[in-house]
């Protein structure tokens, strides 16, 4: 909630004074302010400077007032914890659910944690679930009796799906310098389940993914992404890459997937509205019903209307639209240029693409700015390492969405416990590269050839996004 | 929650220390150690440690309650309940590392209390243990569950009201309350978790603070954070809408004290005090040194606003609606304070 009385121009005042103070900071000593480049600005002039563990919140730099309160009172509905309807206030939560809060698993914003045990209730991690096939325009076929998610949590009085399990696969990766690294990987399992299940269930587990940034994310042009696409690999780079084409549910059309590990959401709205329908059992005008696939433990006693308002399913969307995302970090440092480098010549840059312009955006600060979010927003097969073997729309069971980069630095400063990669399965960036294969294979095999000193360069780069 | 003006001045100095950050390497960085040494271990790490303490002898309350449910019992309940939100509501000015991090705020003290559940929960046939809540939502236990049990909706409830099960229910709750605080303690205590390393050792192999300034920022940030919790969301949400269902703490009539401790924990970390504990050693020493009338204006502007709230007549919920330009005054007087701490004392930490 926002009422310190500043009106915009009195922002542009003390963007004047930003302006002042470098010039007065570096009279004396230093009149040449080094040259920064573009890129360390990650979110054009939306960025912020945080280096802390709340790097996540802030909302974008250039937001009006307008924009800023809206974003304060989306602040607290983030947090906001859901109640079993009828409730005086916050009511309709699940029957079905996974948390009752959208920040319960993205801590701070940042990723959410994998389960430490057996059932944990308290993990950022959920699976997804279908069986074999595909459904209308692509999408995947729900379980019968489970959806396409397995909610393991319920209201009382009604049965939660089922708990997870987890075993986990160790191997070794050795380096052509003959150091060695251990990976493990995990094998997500259904524990409990409240019926039985069909014999084929397709799983596929996701860990809630930071969501800094996404409004940003949005905004680029379809036009941009299609410009990257190289479905048949014609310039014969190893690296293909094609969009998803996904629902959206408003338009009732097909359209490029942009969100989420398998990009199988268009837009923001239908994103923040497809988690809390899925996640927090919250229906709205995105998805009326409550998710019950052939289920009779599906009322959530409320009768009328949707659980989440119009007003509060467009604010769940709009918090994250408008968050920024940080500036790099020790761009000038000799360990992080040689990174950078080393970053464009064994390709990541490839998938990771640097650099973006976005198009024009409803939020007018999202409009125009040129972002550095490492990602093409692209399909790419992952290879087998990786693979859920769940298809999604266009996407096959190795075929995964490029990660944004911006911010990634910054982690488990936000969240000490949170790793990397769709389950979690990497504890550090390290561990993340060793995992790609796929199209990825070449330049996983080009990092495993690199010395250690190099190794620690590219990574030192990461760190500083 | 952020606002506009902390975060122009975070933008303002941090571009002008990226541009000058060649030559500030020259320059000697003065060392904060002993202030966050005094405020991880005397005021952060005492306070929690009241809490698991205040918490265990809650439990004991109400397990006291449910074996002799007798008014005096549930007097002594209430009692324990309010002298445990004390120190709770003390370290929510800090609501940053294990708190954050592990899920233990939500369990802790999650609002609303969700009612229909817990009616539910209350006519079935589970045992009411403190292994059954804490595998439950933060909504069903808690301070404000616990609350709920022991004043009732209106907060007139009589012990002859309770009945067998919710005594059992506050008993399993009460234990559950007292593990989650114990178990926030000993993540911060350097014998368990010891994330208090991570402040202490702020620059200097801390995992999760990379500067002892980017500590101080968290610290102070957490401060511009609570002030705006109370005035503009505490205060803010059930004023406005002249709603009591959104007043926290309003079945025990408590909201005023839980008001002015999140005050008392800006002072407390402010000042490098709490309770008997600290040795002064706190923020304020810096402030002092680089703008002693800001220093000035934030200790005085704490003790205006514990007052402010604290001579609201009546119960929060009465003056609400009986004494409106009370309620306005004190939730000024918040953003006064959270102003001061925006537009002066965290400027100065960002540039330090």
């Amino acid at each position: 909630m926002f009422d310190v009385e500043i009106d915009y121009n009195m922002r542009n005042v003390f963007l004047s004074c930003i302006t002042v103070v470098l010039c007065i900071a570096c009279n004396e000593d230093d009149p040449v302010v080094p040259i920064q480049p573009e890129s360390v600005l990650a979110g054009g002039e939306t960025t912020i400077f945080s280096t802390g563990p709340d790097a996540f919140t802030f909302p974008l730099a250039n937001l009006d007032e307008a924009g800023l309160s809206r974003h304060f009172i989306a602040d607290g509905i983030f947090g906001q914890q859901f109640v079993s309807a009828p409730a005086s206030q916050f009511g309709g939560i699940g029957p079905l659910f996974n948390q009752n809060s959208c920040e319960s698993c993205h801590l701070r914003n940042g990723r959410g944690i994998v389960p430490q045990y057996d059932g944990d209730p308290n993990s950022g991690l959920l699976l997804r679930l279908s069986v074999p096939g595909a459904g209308a325009h692509g999408s995947i076929i729900p379980v019968p009796g489970f959806g396409g998610q397995l909610q393991n949590k319920a209201i009382f009085n009604v049965a939660a799906e089922g708990k997870l399990g987890k075993t986990e696969i160790t191997q070794l990766v050795q380096y052509l310098d003959g150091s060695t690294i251990e990976l493990v990987r995990p094998v997500y399992t259904i524990l409990d389940p409240y019926i039985s299940l069909p014999g084929e269930v397709l799983i596929s587990p996701r860990l809630a993914p930071p969501v800094h940034g996404l409004g940003l994310l949005e905004a680029i042009t379809d036009d941009d992404i299609l410009s990257l696409v190289d479905e048949h690999d014609a310039d014969g780079d190893g690296i293909s890459g094609r969009p998803n084409i996904v629902w959206d549910v408003l338009a009732q059309d097909t359209r490029i997937g942009r969100f989420g590990w398998k990009a199988e959401q268009p837009t923001g709205g239908q994103q923040a509205a497809d988690a809390a329908h899925n996640d927090m059992g919250l229906t709205s005008f995105y998805f009326p019903a409550e998710h019950c696939d052939g289920q009779d433990n599906c009322s959530d006693g409320l009768q009328t209307g949707y659980d989440a308002d119009d007003e509060t399913t467009k604010l769940f969307a709009f918090y994250f639209q408008t968050l920024a995302v940080p500036a790099q970090r020790d761009y000038d440092l000799p360990e992080v240029k040689k990174g950078k480098q080393l970053f464009e010549t064994i390709q990541c840059a490839g998938c990771h693409t640097p650099k973006h312009i976005t198009g024009t955006h409803e939020i007018a600060a999202l409009s125009g700015q040129t972002i550095f979010p490492y990602t093409d927003l692209l399909l790419h097969d992952m290879g087998e390492g990786l693979a859920d073997h769940r298809p999604s729309y266009q996407a096959n069971g190795q075929e995964w969405r490029t990660s944004p980069l911006w911010g990634i630095g910054l982690t488990q400063v936000i969240n000490p416990k949170a790793t990397f990669l769709h389950d979690g399965r990497a504890k550090t960036l390290e561990e993340a590269i060793l995992w790609h294969g796929g199209e990825a294979e070449a330049s996983k095999e080009d990092f495993r050839a690199l010395s250690k000193k190099d190794r620690d360069a590219l990574i030192a780069f990461l760190m500083s996004l | 929650m952020k606002n506009l003006l902390s975060f122009i001045l975070l933008l303002t100095f941090t571009l002008g220390f990226v541009a000058c950050n060649d030559d500030d390497n020259n320059n000697p960085v003065e060392d904060y150690s002993t202030i966050l040494i005094n405020t991880g271990e005397n005021v952060i790490l005492k306070t929690y440690e009241s809490l698991a303490t205040h918490a265990a002898s809650l439990q004991a309350a109400t397990q006291a309650l449910e074996v002799n449910p007798s008014q005096a019992n549930l007097d002594a309940a209430r009692t324990a309940w309010i002298a445990t939100r004390s120190p709770w509501e003390q370290s929510e000015g800090f609501l940053f590392g294990p708190v954050d991090q592990e899920g233990i705020d939500p369990s802790i003290d999650s609002w609303p209390v969700n009612v229909t559940d817990l009616n539910n929960v209350l006519a079935s046939a589970n045992a009411l243990t403190v292994e059954f809540l804490a595998q439950q939502e933060g909504t069903l236990k808690g301070f404000h569950t616990i609350e709920f049990l022991l004043w009732g909706e209106t907060g007139q409830k009589t012990v002859g009201e309770i009945t067998t099960r919710e005594f059992e229910y506050l008993a399993a709750a009460a234990g559950a309350l007292a593990a989650d605080a114990q178990h926030l303690y000993d993540l911060w205590k350097p014998s368990g978790g010891n994330f208090i390393a991570n402040v202490t050792n702020a620059g200097n192999g801390s995992q999760v603070y990379i500067s002892q300034k980017s500590a101080l920022e968290e610290i102070t940030n957490a401060m511009v954070i609570i002030a705006d919790e109370v005035a503009n969301g505490k205060i803010n949400d059930p004023f406005s809408q002249q709603d009591l269902t959104l007043e926290e703490s309003r079945f025990s009539a408590n909201s005023k004290a839980d008001f002015a401790n999140n005050i008392r924990s800006i002072k407390n970390i402010y000042t490098g005090v709490f309770d008997a504990f600290g040795n002064g050693d706190a923020i304020s020493d810096i402030i002092r040194d680089k703008n002693a009338q800001a220093d000035a204006a934030v200790l005085n502007q704490i003790d205006l606003t514990i007052a402010s709230i604290e001579t609201i007549p009546g119960t929060f919920s009465e003056a609400i609606f009986a004494n409106p330009a009370a309620v306005a005054a004190a939730q000024q007087s918040v953003r006064d304070l959270q102003a001061i701490l925006e537009e002066q004392i965290l400027p100065i930490v960002s540039n330090l």
